[in-house]
């Protein structure tokens, strides 16, 4: 059990260090000189050499590799081009609200997965209608469902707001920067709840499409379990159908439900940049669909890192509670 | 299943030989199946065509701004500047439609290479290119594709650069996967005894047996790619302003949403058409080339 972990978390570090050598790769590929950018356009060409001298652009990559992994680790992150502020500090204020809108969606999507998933493997009558719903969902960019949200449920009904994380300008902004945890921190009820209201319309629509992957997983895992011996003998214990369901089929489900949803975690990121722009949810996809038209790549590579490390943490935390979980999976 | 016992009851035995045939029926491809992928081929041939069906340019504004849907003579209406919104969105079709059959289309060469060569080879350079495939898979690839559009400049050609080098470890992994089950089949071990090379091998025996499962992942995925490249390009990394994408048709038509709905909203529901055939028919090619 300790050597699987240490194994995965090696790999994790490497995966990680994979992902800081891409992003410093994407870096010298762009356009964006960081010594021309610091000191401004006008800058002389004896100026631009001498200040690359100074902060190490003219060394070897490797080199400038390592410094770039070493101010990583110190938290230093460029300065963006267009806000002029530290990567970090952006980061820093953008972060949380992603985080409230990503977890949001992720209990949604499984909640959601799960029920079209055991939906769908039980033969009752009607049951093909969820397969008509699951490939809807999964053929539906998350942007439609956004147009379609704000116009039905917005404009329409007027039952959801469709902009922003808040409707108060006096809403607590500390400890955690999430609004709807700091309201409930602060016991300001009436604001939570129109906190968790705004979360509603962006939160489906980035929950549908991983939902119906998951969906789909826990479907074939499920009606290929349904089909298994020990279904068959649970069966004929005479334990009821509901109990063959729930306990000994979806049991044995889980496990590939679950490293679906880590999978779908790298989907989920990017439907949040897209929602985000067009809730203006104030978090890192709003950071990122300002950073684009300004080709302000250190902002962008910043969020790629945020975005890649959560996604490889995540994963790697499935990888670890599958293996304990379910004791047939071993070392690999 | 393993009950076909010689001793076991007749009527339990044929039970079971008739559930068998049920199910392989099931997995042939139904009416609705081949309905679906039908519907699929007319719509690359309307998207391949487009250009001679539109009535106006997708470029030069064609009529008064903002006319609704049915009016003017326009079908989808028009947008902010008075293009007309049916025009753009054929050429659009077209675009995605391109652009997913570029991507994959890389991403069954790269992918297939690498997975043909490491299923074939076996050993160290098995365990090297697999390792290399893994760590591609470790990482978001949504996300790394918007910072590669990012780094290279939006275009066009950017993004499918972008998507197609995320997309290929997919394909590496399954080409790989169904070489190592074949090479172990029994016709392989005759065919390696009677003392063929490696490339023949490789050429002639593993390869074509690795094609269905490449066609069935391969028509899966083109809903996929629809979808996520119309989100690239609905974040400004396409093709730049008046060039008819989908996605960034709808992404300048989001502030116009609550009065002129159809100038975003049209757009958006073709990227939902077209991937919702491109997966129907994935379904069907699915069942037409047996149960993955």
């Amino acid at each position: 059990m300790i050597k699987l972990v240490a194994k995965r978390l090696v790999a994790m570090v490497l995966i990680l260090l994979v992902l800081t050598a891409v992003i410093f790769l994407l870096q010298k590929l762009s356009h964006t000189d960081p010594v021309h950018a610091y000191l401004g356009a006008n800058a002389s060409k004896s100026a631009i050499a001498h200040e690359s001298a100074v902060l190490g652009y003219n060394r070897p990559l490797p080199d400038q590799y390592f410094r770039y992994v070493h101010d990583l680790f110190t938290g230093n992150l460029q300065e963006s081009l267009r806000t002029r502020r530290p990567v970090a500090t952006d980061i820093r204020a953008y972060l949380p609200a992603t985080v409230e809108l990503t977890v949001f969606s992720l209990i949604l999507a499984v909640v959601l997965g799960a029920l079209l998933g055991l939906a769908s493997a039980a033969r009752w009558r009607g049951s093909g209608i969820f397969r008509i719903i699951m490939v809807s969902g999964a053929s539906a960019p998350a942007f439609l469902l956004a147009l379609l949200g704000i116009l039905l449920f917005y404009n329409k009904l007027h039952l959801l707001p469709a902009t922003g994380d808040t409707s108060f300008t006096n809403a607590p902004s500390g400890p955690t920067g999430m609004v709807v945890v700091d309201t409930v921190l602060h016991g300001q009820w009436s604001m939570a709840w129109d906190g968790f209201r705004h979360l509603i319309l962006p939160g489906v629509c980035v929950a549908l499409g991983p939902a119906v992957s998951i969906g789909r997983v826990l479907r074939t895992s499920l009606t290929t379990n349904l089909r298994s011996d020990f279904v068959r003998t649970a069966k004929a214990k005479g334990l009821t159908e509901r109990a063959v369901l729930f306990r000994h089929a979806l049991r044995n489900s889980a496990s590939a439900a679950l490293s679906m949803t880590g999978l779908q975690m790298g989907l989920m990121f990017a439907g949040v940049v897209v929602i985000e722009t067009i809730f203006a949810w104030p978090g890192l996809g709003l950071y990122t669909d300002q950073s684009i038209p300004a080709a302000d790549f250190p902002a962008i590579a910043g969020v790629t890192l945020i975005l890649g490390m959560g996604y490889v943490v995540i994963n790697t935390i499935v990888d670890i509670l599958q293996a304990v979980a379910d004791p047939r999976i071993t070392l690999t | 299943m393993a009950i076909a016992e010689p001793y076991a009851p007749q009527p339990l035995v044929r039970g079971l030989a008739r559930l068998r045939e049920a199910q392989t029926v099931s997995r042939r491809a139904s009416a609705g199946d081949r309905v679906a992928i039908g519907g699929f081929l007319l719509l690359i041939l309307v998207a391949l065509v487009g250009p001679l069906l539109a009535p106006h340019s997708p470029i030069q504004p064609a009529g008064i701004p903002f006319l609704s849907p049915f009016h003017g003579g326009f079908l989808f209406g028009t947008d902010e500047v008075g293009q007309d919104i049916f025009t753009r969105v054929l050429y659009g079709l077209r675009a995605s439609l391109i652009a997913s059959a570029a991507v994959i289309t890389s991403g069954v060469v790269i992918g297939g290479a690498i997975g043909l060569v490491a299923g074939t080879a076996g050993g160290w350079i098995d365990t090297v290119l697999m390792r290399i495939t893994d760590l591609f898979l470790a990482l978001p690839g949504p996300v790394l594709a918007i910072a590669v559009v990012a780094a290279l400049g939006p275009s066009y050609l950017h993004t499918l650069i972008a998507v197609a080098i995320v997309w290929w470890p997919f394909y590496a992994r399954i080409v790989r996967g169904e070489v190592r089950a074949l090479a172990t089949r029994p016709h392989l071990e005759a065919a390696r005894l009677a003392g063929i090379g490696r490339v023949r091998l490789a050429r002639r025996h593993l390869l074509p047996g690795a094609v269905p499962a490449v066609l069935v992942t391969a028509s899966l995925d083109v809903g996929n790619l629809v979808v996520t490249l119309a989100a690239l390009s609905f974040l400004g990394l396409g093709a730049p302003a008046p060039s008819p994408e989908l996605g960034s048709m709808a992404a300048r038509g989001l502030q116009y949403l609550l009065q002129e709905w159809w100038v975003p909203v049209i757009p958006a529901l073709a990227v939902f058409v077209v991937a919702f055939l491109a997966n129907l028919a994935g379904d069907g090619i699915r069942d037409l080339l047996g149960d993955r």
